[in-house]
């Protein structure tokens, strides 16, 4: 079968048998790795990508199901010749990325939080990222990369 | 197929997929949303938005899906795929609709059918049979909660987890009350008797944790390597007295 979507805001079309994971499609036809496989069961966040303005886990997400719709993926998030995406400044000012296996599914997850709510709660932001595991372990210096970006902005 | 996250972890439960899938998406029907006196929720709708009911009678149901998995799995995987994902004894949203008198509407080769949901547990479902959508009665006065127990915290799947849902009379007396449990046993169950020691009393932590005993005493909990079967038992009084607390306490939900 047929299936055509965006990503990051690019129309694509892929001959899908249907239910390979949007993961795969993403980085072996289109070779978008950002997006990486950590577990493989939605529990580790590294696949992290954003599906119709909500974070999804696009190794349990069959490609049929983003037929007509809006993929965005770490690579939208700046022009590669073009400056950082102000989540991606903030968790480098804050050294929030460590090796960085993590970083790409924690953006897209952080990216769909600040769409939603301009100024979550530190509750908020670490409830949101249960799903997305970091073993180095940078989750006080993202929580506070983004508490201070959102608070920075809004005054 | 609804959200498919169950249908995409086959093969790490060691089972193959089956060849053919079909999309649910496009049905109409299958996306209804009402909350009223008696709510309807469409089988396609997400664990992220029943996690947004605010009403106390369906507190419980709104806690277990904003407790269930992670915010990436609760953003597609639907009410729909929890009743039907079989052998799931850790489904969350099942304990939380069998306290609250839930009833399934189902379309099949013989048409549409409501069913209650213990009778629809009960049994093995026809291949060809949808689950259309849950009705859950939000009668005022009544009000319950949900907890869960993880060996972790966050969002693994329940070593035991408790749904209460209890009617209150003006004078602050249980007139009815339901208490269930997920992850206990193979499948979710109501705990009859359980429910029935809280008629009469009021609902507070003690109270609450009284049922919990009797529950533990009712049920015949499996044994995996999640944990010991004692243990689930064993846990139920601390996750009523959590809820009653917390009712208790003035939140509706708990």
């Amino acid at each position: 079968m047929r299936v055509a979507f965006r990503v990051n805001g690019v129309p694509v079309e892929a001959d899908v048998g249907g239910m390979e994971p949007l993961l795969e499609i993403l980085r072996d036809r289109f070779g978008l790795t950002g997006a990486k496989l950590g577990c493989g069961e939605g529990r580790c966040g590294a696949c992290s990508v954003i599906v119709d303005g909500r974070t999804i886990a696009s190794c349990l997400y069959p490609i049929v199901l983003a037929d007509n719709q809006a993929v965005r993926t770490v690579e939208g998030l700046a022009a590669a010749d073009g400056p950082l995406d102000p989540i991606q400044d903030a968790l480098l000012e804050h050294g929030a990325v460590q090796c960085g296996a993590c970083i790409p599914g924690v953006l897209m997850t952080l990216t769909a939080l600040l769409e939603r709510v301009a100024q979550p709660t530190e509750e908020v932001i670490r409830q949101e990222l249960t799903g997305n595991i970091c073993r180095c372990t940078g989750y006080h210096a993202i929580v506070d990369a983004v508490l201070d970006l959102t608070t920075t902005t809004s005054e | 197929m609804a959200g498919g996250t169950w249908i995409m972890r086959a093969s790490l439960r060691g089972e193959r997929r089956k060849a053919v899938h079909v999309v649910l998406d496009g049905i109409d029907e299958l996306h209804e949303f009402q909350a009223d006196t008696l709510t309807r929720i469409g089988a396609m709708t997400t664990h992220a938005r029943i996690a947004q009911l605010t009403e106390p009678a369906l507190a419980a149901l709104a806690r277990a899906a904003a407790t269930s998995a992670f915010p990436a799995v609760r953003n597609v995987a639907t009410l729909g795929g929890n009743l039907r994902a079989t052998p799931f004894p850790e489904a969350d949203l099942v304990p939380a609709l069998l306290a609250s008198e839930a009833r399934v509407e189902l379309a099949g080769r013989r048409g549409a059918l409501t069913t209650g949901i213990e009778e629809f547990l009960a049994a093995p479902r026809p291949a060809e049979e949808l689950v259309v959508s849950a009705v859950i009665p939000a009668p005022a006065r009544r009000i319950s909660g949900y907890q869960r127990l993880t060996v972790r915290g966050g969002g693994e799947y329940p070593v035991a987890s408790v749904a209460l849902s209890a009617d209150v009379r003006d004078d602050g007396l249980v007139e009815a009350a339901r208490v269930a449990i997920g992850s206990v046993e193979s499948t979710a169950r109501l705990c009859l008797e359980a429910g029935r020691t809280l008629v009469g009393r009021p609902l507070t932590a003690d109270t609450a944790e009284a049922a919990g005993r009797v529950a533990a005493q009712e049920c015949t909990p499996r044994e995996d390597a999640g944990a010991p079967g004692w243990y689930r038992a064993a846990v139920l009084p601390e996750l009523l007295r959590r809820i009653g607390a917390s009712i208790a306490g003035g939140a509706t939900q708990a």
